[in-house]
C-alpha cells in the first residue's frame, strides 16, 4: 500500500460535494436554454428582428446565476445567520427588512403589468420582482428562526410565532401577487412541518387555511373569480383562452411530440409561449415522453436535495435544503397544474426553464446554498 | 446549532413522498391529455392553424358554331406585398410603381403599411406580372387569376353575356350554361400563425380545381358580323332608336345570330354605351339611376321586349284559316278601304281600299279587311286553338335567362272588334322570337321548334360531357298548309308588299310589318319583316324589327331590304346555291362568257367587240389606239356585266 492512513484519512473526510445535483441543474439550465429558443424566436423575430432576443438575454442571465450559484455553494451557509463584525446585524436581519422596504416600494412605485403591481424597473438590466427575493429570504430566514428553538414547534404556538416573523411580507406580497404568497406559505409550512416533532396542528390549520383562501378567492376578488370560472369552463370563458391554447399545444403534442421546433403554438397561439407556458410548448414539440422525461428530471433534483436535507450536518442546513426543495417543488407542480387546468391559473415559472432574468438568478443562488449545505458534508466515501 | 434529528429526516420524507405524489398525479393528467384528448384537442388546434385558400377554377370557354372562340379567360395576376418580409422597400416602391404605372406615394403608402398582406394593383397583365417576378423581390408576391376575355368584345353581346368578378354569369349564356362553365373551384389548406401569416413549406393539403366545360353554340361569328353590319346600317340611316334582327334555322330551331344594335363591349360591362352615355351627358348619374341605364344596356329585347306585331301576324291568322279550310286562295273579298265591325270602323293601311281582291292577293296586299274577314270566319275558339299549337302562350323555351311571355287578350273578353284586330296583329303583345317561332313551325312543314344556341357541353380536353337537345313538336300546322303558306309568302316576296326582299337566284318568301306604337297617336312605328329561304324548303328564316324609325316607315320599305342584303351574304356562305329562273337571267342579265382577245386591236374594232360581249364598265388607259394589254386575260370566264381594262400603246 503506498497510501498513508493520514492520506486514507484525509480523503475519507474530504468534504462532500452533490455533482450529480450540480449535472442535474446545468442539465435544466440548458434544457431550459433551448426551449426559450425553441418558444421565443417567433415572437423575437415580429416584435425585435431578432430570433436571439430572449435566448440571449436568458443566456446572460443564467450564465451570471451559475457563477453566482458557484460561488455561494463554497460560502458556509452559517455566515448569513452571524452579526456581522463591526455593525453587529446578521446579514439575514438586514436582507428581512431590505425585502420589506422593497415590497413595499414596488407596491407604491412598480411597474404595473397586466393590472398587478409586481416588477421595479431596473432600466436596461430588465426589470426586478422583489418576491423572487422574498424566498430566498423566506427559506434562510425561518430555517434560522426555527432552529433558534426547535422544541417550540411542537407547539401551535411555536408555528404561530414563526408566522408572525413571515407574516408582514406575506401580507405585501398577496396583496399583488397570490401565487407567490401560496408558494412562500409553502415553504414556511414545509420548513415548520419538516422541524416539528408533532402534526396533528398542521392538519388542522392547513384545512382552515384552505378553507379561508376559498372565501378569500370565491367573495373578496373578482379577478381571481374570473381565473376560476376559466378554469372551470377553459373552452367558453373568455379569459380561458391561453390556457386552453395551452391544452391546444400539450394534446396535439401526443405521445412522442412534434419534433423539437414544430410547435404550431407556439406561433403566436399562446401569448408569450416562453414564460409561464412554456410547458405546453415543450409537451407539444416532445410529448408525453418529453414532459415526463422533465418531471422525472425535477422529482431526481427533489431526491437530490432531499439527500443533502437529510444528511446536513445541522438542523439549520437541513431546514434550508426543505425549503429549497419545497419552493422548486411547489413551482413545478403548480406550474404543469395550471398548463394542464387542474388548477385555476396563477402565473407561475417552470424553474430553471421558463424565461425570466430574476427567476432563474433567485433558483440558481437557492441551489447554491443547498450545495453550500452539501458541502458542509464530511463525505465518508 | 441543532442536531438533525431522525423525525426531522422523518418528516423530510414524507415532504418527498407527498411532492412524488403529487407529481405522479399531474403525469397522469398529461397521459389523459396527450392520450385520450389528443386527437380531439389536436384537430381543433388545427383548425386554427388552417386557412383555407380557393384556388379559382377555370371557366370554360364559348364556341360558335365553327369553333371560334367567342368568350375564353385571359391570365391576368395580383400583385401584393407581405409588409413583415420586405427587405428591400426602397427597391420594391421603385420596381412596382415603374411597372404598374402607380404614383410613387401611392405604391410607398402600401408598402410602408404594417399589415399582414396589401394588395397593391390587381387585373395586371401576365407579362408586366413576370417581370415583376423575375426581379425575385423579397415580401412581394405575385398571384395568378384568371379574367374573362370576349376577343369579338360587342358581337352578340346581349346573348353572350359576361360574368361578374366571383367568375359567375349576370347576363345571357353565361348565366344559362353557368353550372357547365364554371366549374370546381380548388382550395389549398395553408398553415399560418396566430398574425394569419402562412408558413413557408409547411406541408399543405391541395386539392386540384377542376376546370369549367367548354360551351359550343349554334351562333355563327360570320353571320352575326354580317347581321350586325346590315342592322347598324339601317339603324345609322334611319336614325332608329335600336335594331333587333334574328337568324334561325327553321327546321331546327338552332339561331345563328341575334342582334340587338346598339350591342355592348362585354369586356367593358359596366361603361354606358355612347348611345346612352349621351342622353346624359354632363350629369352625374345617382347609383340607382345607373343601374337602371346598365340593365337597360343589357337587356335583350329580341327575347324580353313585346311588341304588336301587326302585319307579319298576319302569316298566323292565314295559317288559321287554311286549316280551318275556311278560306280558299281563289275565294274573292272587296275592300272598300275599311271594315265595320259592329259599331266600328277599322281602316285599311291604304287610304282608298284596295277594291276586288283574291285571299292570294289579299295577303300581298297586305289587306287589313280580308284578314278581319278569314279571322271572323276561325272564330275566336279556333284562333286561340291554333295561337296555342303555333306556342304563342307560353314562353319560346330559349336557353337564355330573361324571357319574357306575350300578353293575350282572355279568351272571354275578346269581342268581334277584338278578334278584328288580332287578325292583323294589333291589340296584343308578343315577343320578336314568339313569332319567329311560330312563323318558323309555319314555313317548315308545320314542326314547332325550340329556338336555342347551345349545342354540346364538351370537358376542356374535347370529351363530349352532354349534347343538347330541344323539345320540337311535329304537327303544329298540316304539311298541306305548310306549302301553301310558303307559295303565298314568296309571292308576298316576288310580287307584294316584300319585293324590296327580292334577290334574283334566290327564292325567297316573308312578310311586312309596320306596327304602330302604344299609344298610337305618338306616330311612332316598328318596322319589321319576317324573311325566308329557299322559300320551297327554308333552310333560314330571319326577322328584323327597326324601332323608331325616321322618315319613312314602312316595313315593306326599310325591313325588307335589310333581310334581302343580309340574305345575299349569308345564303351562298351556308351553301345555298343560286338558281336563276329564264326571267331573272334576262331581267337581271345573269350569265358567263369567255373573254375575247382584244390585244392588237383598234378602237374602233373594241367598240363592235363590245357589242357582242355583256361587258359592263369599260376602263381604258392611254393616248394610242392600238390595245397593247387587258383584263381580264383572253379565254378567261367572267360574269356579264364585269368591269373591262384595256391598255392602248
Amino acid at each position: 500500500m503506498s497510501r498513508t492512513v493520514a492520506e486514507t484519512n484525509q480523503r475519507k473526510m474530504h468534504s462532500y460535494y452533490d455533482y450529480s445535483l450540480l449535472f442535474l441543474i446545468l442539465f435544466l439550465v440548458c434544457f431550459g436554454l433551448v426551449m426559450i429558443y425553441s418558444t421565443s424566436s417567433y415572437n423575437a423575430q415580429r416584435l425585435y428582428k431578432d430570433p436571439m432576443h430572449f435566448l440571449t438575454r436568458q443566456a446572460l442571465f443564467a450564465g451570471a446565476g451559475i457563477m453566482v450559484m458557484l460561488f455561494v455553494s463554497k460560502i458556509d451557509y452559517h455566515i448569513y445567520v452571524k452579526s456581522l463584525p463591526i455593525i453587529k446585524l446578521k446579514p439575514i436581519t438586514i436582507l428581512y427588512f431590505l425585502c420589506l422596504s422593497l415590497q413595499t416600494y414596488v407596491l407604491i412605485f412598480g411597474n404595473a403589468t397586466k393590472g398587478s403591481k409586481r416588477w421595479i424597473d431596473l432600466g436596461s438590466l430588465g426589470r426586478f420582482q422583489p418576491s423572487e427575493l422574498t424566498k430566498i429570504l423566506v427559506i434562510v430566514f425561518t430555517a434560522y428562526i426555527v432552529n433558534l428553538a426547535p422544541k417550540k414547534l411542537d407547539k401551535f404556538s411555536g408555528f404561530i410565532r414563526v408566522c408572525l416573523f413571515i407574516a408582514p411580507l406575506l401580507g405585501l406580497i398577496v396583496i399583488e401577487n397570490l401565487s407567490t404568497a401560496i408558494i412562500i406559505s409553502v415553504i414556511l409550512v414545509s420548513i415548520c412541518f419538516v422541524a416539528s416533532k408533532k402534526k396533528a396542528y398542521f392538519i388542522t390549520s392547513g384545512l382552515m387555511l384552505v378553507g379561508l383562501g376559498l372565501i378569500f378567492i370565491f367573495c373578496f376578488n373578482s379577478y381571481r373569480s374570473d381565473r376560476i370560472d376559466a378554469w372551470l369552463n377553459v373552452e367558453t370563458a373568455d379569459n380561458g383562452y391561453q390556457i386552453l391554447q395551452g391544452l391546444y399545444a400539450i394534446a396535439s403534442g401526443g405521445v412522442f411530440g412534434k419534433g423539437l421546433g414544430e410547435s404550431m403554438q407556439k406561433l403566436g397561439f399562446i401569448p408569450e409561449s416562453h414564460n409561464d407556458m412554456i410547458f405546453s410548448v415543450i409537451c407539444e414539440e416532445l410529448g408525453l415522453f418529453g414532459a415526463f422525461a422533465l418531471i422525472l428530471l425535477f422529482v431526481l433534483l427533489i431526491w437530490r436535495i432531499f439527500i443533502i436535507a437529510i444528511n446536513a450536518t445541522d438542523l439549520y442546513g437541513g431546514l434550508i435544503a426543505t425549503g429549497v426543495l419545497a419552493h422548486i417543488a411547489i413551482q413545478v407542480l403548480i406550474n404543469i397544474a395550471v398548463v394542464t387546468n387542474t388548477i385555476p391559473s396563477t402565473g407561475n415559472t417552470l424553474p430553471f426553464i421558463s424565461y425570466g432574468g430574476s427567476s432563474v438568478m433567485v433558483i440558481l443562488f437557492e441551489m447554491g446554498i443547498v450545495l453550500s449545505v452539501s458541502n458542509q458534508i464530511k463525505g465518508e466515501k | 446549532m441543532a442536531r438533525n434529528r431522525t423525525y426531522n429526516k422523518r418528516n423530510a420524507l414524507i415532504v418527498v413522498v407527498i411532492v412524488i405524489i403529487a407529481a405522479f398525479g399531474l403525469t397522469c393528467r398529461l397521459g389523459y391529455l396527450m392520450i385520450f384528448k389528443s386527437e380531439e384537442y389536436a384537430a381543433r388546434a388545427e383548425a386554427l392553424h388552417e386557412r383555407e385558400r380557393v384556388i379559382k377554377a377555370e371557366r370554360g370557354s364559348i364556341y360558335d358554331a365553327k369553333g371560334t372562340l367567342i368568350a375564353t379567360n385571359k391570365p391576368v395576376c395580383t400583385i401584393s406585398v407581405i409588409h413583415a418580409q420586405i427587405t428591400e422597400p426602397e427597391r420594391v416602391i421603385s420596381i412596382l410603381s415603374d411597372l404598374l404605372g402607380l404614383s410613387d406615394e401611392k405604391v410607398r403608402k402600401r408598402v410602408e403599411k404594417v399589415s399582414s398582406i396589401e394588395r397593391i394593383k390587381s387585373n395586371v397583365d401576365k407579362e408586366i406580372a413576370d417581370k415583376i417576378r423575375e426581379y425575385d423581390l423579397d415580401g412581394v408576391m405575385v398571384d395568378e387569376d384568371y379574367k374573362r376575355y370576349y376577343p369579338y368584345e360587342t358581337l352578340a353581346s346581349k346573348v353572350i353575356g359576361f360574368t361578374g368578378s366571383d367568375n359567375q354569369g349576370i347576363i345571357g349564356l353565361e348565366v344559362q350554361y353557368d353550372q357547365f362553365l364554371k366549374g370546381i373551384d380548388g382550395t389549398i389548406l395553408t398553415l399560418t400563425t396566430a398574425y394569419g401569416v402562412e408558413i413557408e413549406n409547411a406541408a399543405e393539403d391541395r386539392i386540384e380545381p377542376v376546370a369549367g366545360n367548354d360551351l359550343y353554340i349554334s351562333l355563327d361569328v360570320n353571320i352575326q358580323q354580317y347581321a350586325e353590319q346590315a342592322a347598324k346600317k339601317v339603324m345609322e340611316a334611319k336614325s332608329a332608336n335600336n335594331v333587333k334582327l334574328i337568324v334561325m334555322n327553321p327546321q331546327n330551331g338552332a339561331i345563328y345570330a341575334m342582334v340587338n344594335v346598339p350591342e355592348f363591349n362585354l369586356n367593358d360591362p359596366y361603361t354606358l354605351i355612347d348611345e346612352i352615355a349621351d342622353d346624359y351627358a354632363g350629369e352625374t348619374l345617382s347609383n340607382e339611376k345607373m343601374n337602371e341605364l346598365l340593365n337597360g344596356m343589357w337587356r335583350n329585347a329580341c327575347i324580353s321586349d313585346t311588341y304588336e306585331p301587326g302585319s307579319t301576324f298576319k302569316i298566323i291568322t292565314a295559317t288559321a284559316a287554311l286549316e280551318e279550310g275556311v278560306v280558299k286562295l281563289t275565294d274573292t273579298f272587296y275592300c272598300p278601304g275599311y271594315k265595320k265591325v259592329e259599331d266600328r270602323i277599322i281602316r285599311c293601311h291604304k287610304a282608298g281600299g284596295h277594291g276586288s281582291e283574291t285571299f292570294v292577293e289579299g295577303i300581298k296586299n297586305s289587306c287589313n279587311p280580308v284578314f278581319m274577314e278569314i279571322g271572323a270566319r276561325v272564330g275566336v275558339e279556333r284562333m286561340y286553338y291554333y295561337f296555342d299549337r303555333l306556342g304563342l302562350f307560353v314562353k319560346s323555351g330559349i336557353d337564355l335567362p330573361g324571357e319574357a311571355n306575350s300578353i293575350m287578350h282572355k279568351m272571354d273578353n275578346v269581342g268581334a272588334v277584338e278578334l278584328a284586330t288580332m287578325s292583323f296583329g294589333q291589340s296584343f303583345q308578343i315577343t320578336p322570337l314568339q313569332l319567329l317561332k311560330a312563323a318558323s313551325a309555319v314555313v317548315n312543314g308545320g314542326t314547332l321548334v325550340t329556338p336555342h344556341f347551345g349545342v354540346e357541353i364538351q370537358s376542356s380536353d374535347g370529351t363530349s360531357i352532354k349534347a343538347l337537345d330541344y323539345p320540337t313538336t311535329e304537327g303544329a300546322v298540316s304539311k298541306e298548309t305548310s306549302e301553301t303558306m310558303k307559295q303565298l309568302l314568296e309571292a308576298v316576296v316576288a310580287e307584294g308588299t316584300g319585293k324590296r326582299a327580292y334577290l334574283p337566284g334566290f327564292r325567297i318568301g316573308g312578310k311586312t310589318a309596320t306596327s304602330e306604337k302604344l299609344p298610337r297617336s305618338s306616330n311612332k312605328y316598328i318596322s319589321s319583316f319576317i324573311g325566308f329561304a329557299p322559300a320551297n324548303n327554308p333552310q333560314v328564316i330571319a326577322m328584323v324589327l327597326i324601332d323608331e324609325p325616321t322618315g319613312i316607315y314602312y316595313g315593306g320599305t326599310i325591313a325588307a331590304p335589310v333581310i334581302s342584303e343580309l340574305f345575299d351574304n349569308i345564303l351562298p356562305y351556308l351553301g345555298i346555291e343560286e338558281s336563276y329562273t329564264e326571267t331573272e337571267i334576262k331581267e337581271y342579265n345573269i350569265g358567263s362568257f369567255t373573254v375575247p382577245d382584244f390585244v392588237g386591236k383598234t378602237k374602233e374594232e373594241v367598240k363592235e367587240l363590245l357589242k357582242i360581249y355583256d361587258f359592263g364598265q369599260l376602263y381604258p388607259t392611254g393616248e394610242g389606239n392600238i390595245v397593247t394589254e387587258q383584263f381580264p386575260l383572253p379565254g378567261e370566264t367572267v360574269d356579264k356585266d364585269s368591269v373591262l381594262i384595256l391598255y392602248y400603246d
